[in-house]
């Protein structure tokens, strides 16, 4: 018991000392990316304290944090203290607290008999479930922080986030409910074991429930198409205009958390997590048997890792490409398109589930894929002629169109 | 009566006082006396509490259990109907934590995500129709603060009872009894002889049963087989009363903004 505590205390330590530096250094990355994007150069400059080495401005995000937590921590008068303090508390906590059933890795084989699975929380039975209900805890901060400003722009804009978070959480447990109903498990590493064994990523197996959760997980973590609490120009900001300081930093690191989980939550579920053709396949090198030796263990959180930047590498991309949406434009989004194509994948997963004896019999595992893509092609082209066009900004028609006869 | 009987009766007594004293009134309201009295009630339902396991466990068990039954009273105390949600929501969490210490780790994430998700929406509607600064007079009042408090207080009182079986053992029940022995008393054998034959109390769980309660594999797929097999009729007859109540709501809906389409159209024309 004692041992077990130990172990999991360790890999606490090193998971949250890791994510918080990740995310420090994300962010840097982040403005190298838009800064590359955008033809410009960057910060640069801060390099080595005290010295004049630049070392490609990788001090940066030292400077940020000390210019954050030295900066005078302001509460405005007409704000409900309590709530105004807990409400970045409580979303930084639950952030952080969704790792503890996200794998970063497969096992690590000590001293050749002892195994150590690379998961705070191993053996979870209920993970998946578990990530959802921290990432619908996290509507409290918004909602929390929003209300506690005591400021009319400050509470619209929780509520316009918190509507945003609950809208998308549906497609999004759709998108993860096909792979549940193919695999069987709500394990997080059993599915990257599926995965694995097949050699098939969900990706190919499941294209149409990889868009719904990838666009989902875009409005979850609050990323440019979705990102209104940034939108100062027009929205005067969302639910943390009121901040600043440290506990503004909170918001802004548990954004970033947020990112990083769904980019780990995309490469789990979807691309293969450690898994990789040849590379980490323990017959391709030769080894008998299930155990798999320290260097195998390294070589597999190396690809999931190098997996999860590609990921973020995406979302930043993605943030220099497309406009922010109108809030009608995003609730119609989840409501008329996403949810629709999140159930059509959930259906066609359960009819591959459950004749996938007589179907791999009659078409091959290729055929079934096949089968898969066109059912997904079909589905996008029934969606683009059905839903209306949101970008139409002309003035409608007082009457409600009921029945949509007009 | 015997010292236990006695300690129920007064624990449930106070805690019906505690409540009454912290529930939020017009004048009187005494605080301090109040958290005194609740203090005593829950000590005293404590102490008959069969705690579980080795040390760590325990600290475990009253760490969680402690943050509940707190967070409870503050749901119902609070004056601001947003620390109210808040406090729920934490309430909520707490049960979670003891669901997952039991072992049912299913069930414990699923009332955070059932819960919480179905609070959050109705933490919106409190929040649009609250005064920020709890100014209102009905958000400063409770009503019938007698009637709850004593409603709450006594069905915990008579839960806790019943679960620890203090009237079973008399030979001459007194008015206040657990239900099982009317029970026992309609089935035509007497009182005595049927109170020996209830089953003992369940043990308090040990480290050992704990441990492999939660390191336990297969917890989902357990839940799953009883869920389609055991209870499959319940399930499907949930399901059909979520899909009629979600038509019906989508009815009264549509119907609703028909008739006022109907009504604008001939009103002004």
């Amino acid at each position: 018991m004692l041992e077990l505590a130990a172990i999991a205390l360790v890999k606490v330590v090193i998971l949250s000392f890791g994510l918080l530096t990740a995310a420090a250094y994300l962010v840097l990355l982040e403005r190298r990316v838009a800064a590359w994007v955008q033809d410009r150069r960057g910060p640069n400059r801060v390099g080595i304290p005290l010295t004049s080495i630049r070392l490609f401005g990788l001090g940066q995000p030292l400077a940020d944090g000390l210019k954050f937590i030295f900066k005078e921590e302001f509460t405005p008068s007409h704000v409900d203290r309590w709530m105004y303090t807990l409400a970045p508390i409580s979303i930084l906590a639950t952030a952080l607290a969704v790792f503890a059933v996200i794998p970063f890795g497969d096992v690590l084989t000590l001293g050749g008999e002892r195994t150590i699975e690379l998961v705070v929380a191993p053996g979870f039975d209920a993970g998946a479930i578990y990530v959802f209900a921290l990432s619908s805890l996290a509507v409290y901060g918004v909602i929390l922080g929003g209300w506690a400003s005591n400021n009319k722009y400050s509470l619209l804009g929780g509520l316009r986030s918190s509507a945003q978070l609950i809208a998308y959480e549906l497609p999004l447990s759709l998108g993860l409910l096909g792979v549940v109903v193919v695999t069987g498990t709500l394990r997080l590493d059993e599915v990257i074991r599926t995965q694995a064994n097949e050699g098939i990523w969900f990706a190919f197996a499941q294209p149409l429930g990889l868009i719904v959760f990838v666009i989902a997980s875009f409005a979850e973590a609050a990323r440019l198409p979705f990102d209104l609490p940034e939108a100062e120009q027009e929205l005067v900001g969302g639910y943390h205009t009121e901040y600043s300081g440290i506990r503004l930093l909170m918001y802004l690191v548990a954004e970033f958390m947020h990112m990083i989980t769904a980019s780990f939550l995309i490469v789990i579920l979807f691309l293969g997590g450690w898994h990789f053709w040849g590379l980490t396949d323990a017959a391709a090198w030769g080894i008998e048997g299930e155990a798999v030796p320290l260097w195998l263990g390294v070589v597999r959180i190396v690809v999931l890792m190098a997996k999860v930047f590609v990921v973020i590498l995406f979302f930043m991309l993605t943030r220099w490409t497309w406009p922010r949406f109108r809030f009608d434009q995003l609730m119609n989004l989840a409501w008329k398109v996403m949810l629709p194509l999140g159930i059509a994948n959930v259906v066609m997963m359960a009819v591959v589930a459950e004749f996938e004896v007589p179907l791999t019999d009659r078409l091959g595992r290729g055929g079934v894929i096949g089968l898969t893509w066109v059912g997904t092609l079909l589905t996008l082209i029934v969606a683009a002629l059905l839903v209306p066009l949101h970008s139409d900004n002309r003035r409608r028609s007082i009457e409600p169109d009921l029945f949509g006869t007009s | 009566m015997n010292a236990m009987q006695w300690t129920f009766v007064v624990a449930t007594i106070s805690g019906a006082l505690a409540l009454w004293m912290l529930l939020p009134r017009k004048r009187f309201r005494g605080r301090r006396l109040g958290s005194l009295l609740g203090l005593v009630s829950l000590g005293l339902f404590a102490s008959q509490v069969p705690l579980p396991g080795g040390p760590a466990e325990r600290t475990v068990f009253i760490v969680l259990a402690g943050v509940t039954l707190a967070a409870a009273v503050c749901t119902v105390t609070f004056r601001s109907p947003v620390y109210c949600a808040v406090w729920f929501g934490l309430t909520l969490l707490g049960v979670s934590g003891l669901f997952l210490f039991q072992g049912a780790q299913f069930l414990s994430v699923a009332t955070v995500t059932v819960y919480a998700g179905a609070i959050v929406v109705m933490f919106l509607f409190v929040l649009m129709l609250s005064d920020p600064r709890g100014r209102t007079y009905y958000d400063r009042l409770s009503w019938e603060a007698m009637l709850s408090a004593s409603a709450g207080a006594v069905m915990i009182g008579v839960l806790s009872m019943t679960l620890h079986r203090v009237f079973v053992p008399e030979a001459a029940p007194p008015a206040a009894d657990a239900n099982n022995v009317a029970v026992a008393d309609a089935s035509g054998a007497s009182a005595n002889a049927e109170a020996t034959n209830v089953p003992a109390l369940p043990e308090p769980p040990t480290s050992e049963s704990l441990q492999a309660n939660i390191l336990a594999p297969e917890h989902v797929a357990r839940l799953g087989g009883a869920l389609f097999s055991r209870y499959l009729v319940t399930v499907e007859a949930a399901g059909v009363l979520l899909l009629v109540a979600l038509v019906g709501a989508t009815s009264i809906m549509a119907h609703a903004r028909f008739e006022q389409l109907r009504r604008s159209r001939h009103g002004n024309g």
